[in-house]
């Protein structure tokens, strides 16, 4: 065992990330491949939203005979303003693609005013 | 094939200073790939691909996420194995303001050469969670056998 603690600490990912929004919604896409629902762990705490995902089954063993994909857990940390309602976060996970869904509060949406 | 032990315990032992040094140097200069790149032309063009050879079958595995099995095409000619396909872009709304893309879409095709011991006619493909896994079984004379020993 090193003795050194950051080199024994796990390996963390960092998953491609596409952001939008699109009339009041803040949409995430996240290319988590072969990350099961299970091993997906999607919290809020204050103003920090993490994203973990843990790929599902075990390596095989036998003789590599090419590696290219990364091996180990993905983890995304977002810091949320003021804007985003808590209470409204929507995560989906299909075909290895993290969707997460962030809404902004009403009170924070733009609006119009009518003149009298 | 040698026997060595891998990690001997050896007490305050004056290489653990080097080990260190080059697992620190391996994981800043591997993670260069993290966020992976976009692009057409860039290493995600071109799916990530493992290939593993166990006692009895050659297991390909490729990374496509967002990618629907309707839209993905496989072909083994010969030793050749060729995953092609393409992942759909999302609809675009006159609104959507777009902070960040880091994610690909559009089309990718990636041909690898398998060892020669494969059986053509017993494959089996599964497209789950974002990974392609593909089995190919290699030959009967191919497979490795345990052969006993009878001692007298």
């Amino acid at each position: 065992m090193n003795k050194n603690p950051i080199a024994n600490a796990e390996r963390m990912l960092i998953p491609a990330c596409s952001i939008d929004e699109d009339v009041g919604v803040v949409t995430l896409k996240l290319e988590t491949p072969g990350v099961t629902k299970e091993g997906l762990n999607v919290s809020v705490e204050a103003n920090t939203l993490t994203i973990e995902g843990r790929r599902g089954g075990n390596p095989p063993s036998g003789e590599w005979l090419l590696r290219e994909r990364p091996a180990g857990s993905y983890r995304k940390i977002f810091t949320l303003d003021e804007t985003i309602d808590r209470d409204k976060i929507e995560a989906q996970l299909a075909d290895g693609m993290l969707t997460v869904r962030l809404h902004i509060q009403e009170a924070a949406k733009p609006r119009e005013i009518a003149i009298n | 094939m040698e026997l060595v032990p891998w990690n001997r315990n050896v007490p305050h032992d004056l290489w653990d200073a080097f080990d260190d040094l080059r697992s620190e140097m391996e994981r800043s200069f591997g993670g260069f790939r993290f966020p992976d790149a976009t692009g057409l032309l860039d290493r995600t063009g071109s799916p990530a691909i493992d290939v593993v050879e166990t006692h009895d079958e050659i297991l390909v595995m490729a990374d496509l996420p967002g990618v629907r099995k309707e839209d993905l095409e496989l072909n083994l000619a010969g030793t050749l194995l060729t995953i092609k396909g393409s992942k759909r872009n999302e609809q675009n709304s006159e609104k959507r303001r777009i902070f960040r893309k880091e994610t690909w879409a559009g089309s990718f095709a990636r041909t690898i050469e398998l060892p020669a011991n494969i059986n053509n006619e017993s494959v089996d493909a599964e497209l789950k969670d974002g990974v392609l896994s593909v089995r190919i079984s290699k030959r009967e004379e191919a497979k490795t056998k345990a052969i006993s020993v009878r001692v007298e």
